[in-house]
């Protein structure tokens, strides 16, 4: 017999085993079902990845929120369940308004999402946007009249660019109750995603404007782009200033065909450029008081995709105006010197004329006058065609020096004694003062040193007006000390403006002083004098003075092949002191 | 009667040879005087009233248009009749000449004595 003891074991091991078993059955229930769950979440997750990948892909590095938007709701169908996909976009002038339908519905319902989405653009934008043309296109499934089911579910996701609000994205369905915070989730990540890679583009995008717009800034030469329909994209300063443009607002095409309208066809060129893909060199063109070189070439694209395509024009004006200039020298100086190589030729030609026709001949004081002038027409050609060949052979480095050694002094009195009688017509006071450390000997080419002390001498004659005093100085100079203090240690008339060489770095050398107190020299003709392009066309055209002007260019080609320096001081209305060094010791 | 003619130019062998071909080919009918800078054309031209002058226009002190213009703007100077020596390099003063009145122009480097001479007696007929 079994006991009821056993029997209350039995009972209560029976229950506590159904008791398990239903207790294990449910945590394999559990078990299986939060399995289940994560495993349906999983590949939620990744089918979720998968399209957001997909769209990011398609999307690509777009920069066109239109064709984002185009690849989102045609996607959207795989996540979602809807009737209708819309998107609203901001533009300056309109809405643009797309739907795309999954299922047909009635008219009423777009235009039911149609009104929602103004409203919530407008509160959006705390305006209102009611009176806002909207420009409306329907895709996907047709609209019927007969279906009369309203919108039951719907919701927006704003579509912000950066910071800015550019529209609406709105999912809506007949059905009642159907987005919850999972679905809604997941579209505003694909948003999201997609306006922050914009905002990421666009700022990449702006970096990049930033540094070519600073690029083209900084920018010498002018520069303007334009887009295919002759639309200015950019125009640099230069540019601006070319056309004279003052604005504070960007310049337009017409701007630039207004401003150099009578000087360049700039629509026509552009056109040329951009039609027949061809680059246009313009030679020169004067604007703004400069001359430009101008090159209006198409612009093509270089990315891949669009490689070689026309994009539009750009216009690059290069200022040639330092070369005219240099031109303009060049040119004036063979006029000049044909000038002077002419005048007394034609005074030789009629001299001779003269003494043919008339009884001048017969009256020996009007006959010698007649030969002096003859001798001095003839020297002053012979003296220019002299100093054309010195600067010539100076330009071609072949100006050679006959270096012997010489006694500098002798040099010095003999040109000071050939200017005597001419500083004496001109009441002017010729002194020499060669210092007791002065050099007696040294190596150099004593023919070329009195042509420069010629020139110096009858410049320095000729600049200053009557009662005036011209001094000629020698003395040591010292490497490492001051030139200047030198001469005036040995009270030499000196005038010290606007030297450039303090002479400390000048080797050990004699230095030869013309010191004047003339009309003295502007500090912008200093730099002039020896250039010899600009002397010729002064001293030939203003000053009243025999010498060709080419003088103190040979003067510094012949100091500088003995190794030596020259230096001018001088102050208007006082005076001017021109020095040059030759070196004691020859290389 | 001689005329007096003034000839106005820094160049003084140019000055020399033109002087004595107008005297020479005047046969005495003219009287010609230089000046050699324009102040001192100016100053010529005021005390001595010539009948004509000749006036360079390229020299130190005062070129030649602005010798004319203060000529012309004296009383005794608006009717004198000048004619101005040029280079060829001149040619845009030249139009500021025929404002001024200029009766002809002399191409200094190659002109003809006998071109001058006529168009003087043209001028002074």
């Amino acid at each position: 017999m079994v006991s009821s003891d056993t029997l209350t074991l039995v009972l209560v091991f029976g229950t506590l085993y159904i008791a398990m078993g239903v207790f294990a059955f449910y945590s394999v229930h559990r078990i299986r079902k939060n399995l289940e769950d994560r495993e349906r979440d999983a590949k939620h997750r990744l089918y979720e990845i998968a399209i957001l990948k997909e769209i990011a892909d398609r999307t690509g590095y777009s920069l066109n929120i239109e064709k984002i938007l185009d690849v989102i709701t045609g996607s959207l169908n795989q996540l979602l369940e809807y009737s209708a996909v819309s998107y609203m976009l901001l533009k300056p002038s309109k809405i643009i308004f797309k739907t795309d339908l999954q299922r047909s519905v009635s008219p009423e319902f777009i235009k039911d999402v149609k009104t929602r989405m103004l409203s919530s653009l407008s509160a959006l934008l705390g305006r209102d946007m009611g009176g806002v043309a909207v420009e409306e296109s329907i895709t996907g499934a047709i609209t019927l009249d007969d279906i009369k089911e309203p919108i039951l579910s719907s919701f927006n996701i704003p579509l912000v660019i950066g910071d800015q609000l550019v529209g609406v994205l709105t999912v809506s369905h007949t059905k009642a109750g159907l987005y919850k915070e999972n679905e809604m989730e997941i579209l505003y990540k694909i948003v999201n995603q997609a306006s922050q890679a914009m905002t990421r583009l666009e700022d990449v995008i702006k970096t990049e404007q930033g540094k070519v717009a600073a690029m083209l800034e900084s920018m010498v030469e002018g520069v303007i782009m334009t887009d295919r329909e002759y639309r200015v994209v950019a125009a640099n300063p230069a540019a601006k200033e070319i056309i004279s443009y003052k604005k504070n607002t960007p310049p337009t095409v017409f701007d630039f065909i207004e401003g150099l309208k009578s000087v360049l066809d700039v629509q026509g060129k552009l056109e040329e450029a951009i039609k027949l893909d061809k680059t246009i060199v313009v030679k020169e063109v004067q604007a703004a008081g400069k001359y430009y070189q101008v090159i209006i070439s198409p612009v093509k694209a270089s990315t891949t995709s669009i490689k070689g395509q026309i994009l539009g024009g750009a216009i690059i004006f290069h200022d040639i105006s330092p070369e005219k200039e240099a031109e303009k020298m060049r040119n004036d100086f063979t006029s000049m010197m044909v000038h002077e190589l002419r005048s007394p030729l034609g005074n030789i030609k009629k001299i001779g004329e003269l003494l043919k026709s008339s009884k001048i001949l017969e009256n020996k004081q009007e006959a010698s006058e007649y030969a002096s002038m003859l001798y001095l027409s003839s020297s002053s050609m012979l003296d220019l065609v002299n100093d054309l060949l010195d600067v010539a052979k100076l330009e071609a480095g072949k100006l050679d020096m006959d270096r012997k050694p010489g006694r500098p002094a002798d040099t010095l009195r003999e040109i000071v004694a050939f200017f005597d009688t001419k500083a004496r017509d001109a009441t002017i006071a010729l002194k020499l003062f060669i210092a007791p450390d002065s050099p007696e000997t040294i190596t150099f080419d004593a023919k070329r040193v009195s042509q420069v002390l010629k020139n110096l001498l009858s410049n320095a004659i000729h600049y200053t007006p009557k009662g005036g005093t011209v001094t000629v100085a020698s003395f040591l100079h010292k490497s490492g000390s001051s030139i200047t203090s030198e001469a005036q240690a040995l009270n030499i008339p000196w005038i010290g403006d606007q030297m450039t060489t303090d002479g400390a770095q000048v080797p050990d050398s004699i230095v030869i002083v013309v010191s004047d107190t003339g009309t003295g020299i502007e500090a912008e003709h200093i730099e002039q004098l020896f250039n010899k392009f600009a002397q010729f066309a002064t001293s030939s055209r203003q000053m009243d003075h025999d010498g060709t002007g080419l003088g103190l260019v040979i003067v510094k080609g012949i100091v500088e092949a003995h190794g030596g320096t020259i230096d001018i001081g001088s102050t208007v209305g006082k005076g001017s002191t021109f020095y040059f060094t030759l070196p004691l010791l020859t290389k | 009667m001689t005329k007096k003619i003034l000839v106005v130019d820094d160049d003084k062998i140019f000055s020399k040879i033109l002087r004595d071909g107008l005297a020479d080919g005047g046969d005495g009918k003219y009287e010609i005087l230089a000046a050699f800078d324009g102040e001192e054309g100016f100053e010529t031209a005021e005390k001595e009233r010539p009948d004509l002058i000749l006036l360079d226009l390229v020299m130190p002190k005062m070129g030649g248009i602005e010798t004319l213009k203060k000529i012309r703007g004296e009383e005794w100077g608006k009717d004198i009749p000048v004619i101005v020596e040029t280079q060829l390099s001149d040619i845009e003063s030249m139009g500021e000449g025929v404002a001024l009145g200029v009766r002809g122009y002399l191409v200094k480097a190659d002109y003809s004595l006998e071109d001058i001479l006529r168009q003087i007696e043209e001028i002074l007929k």
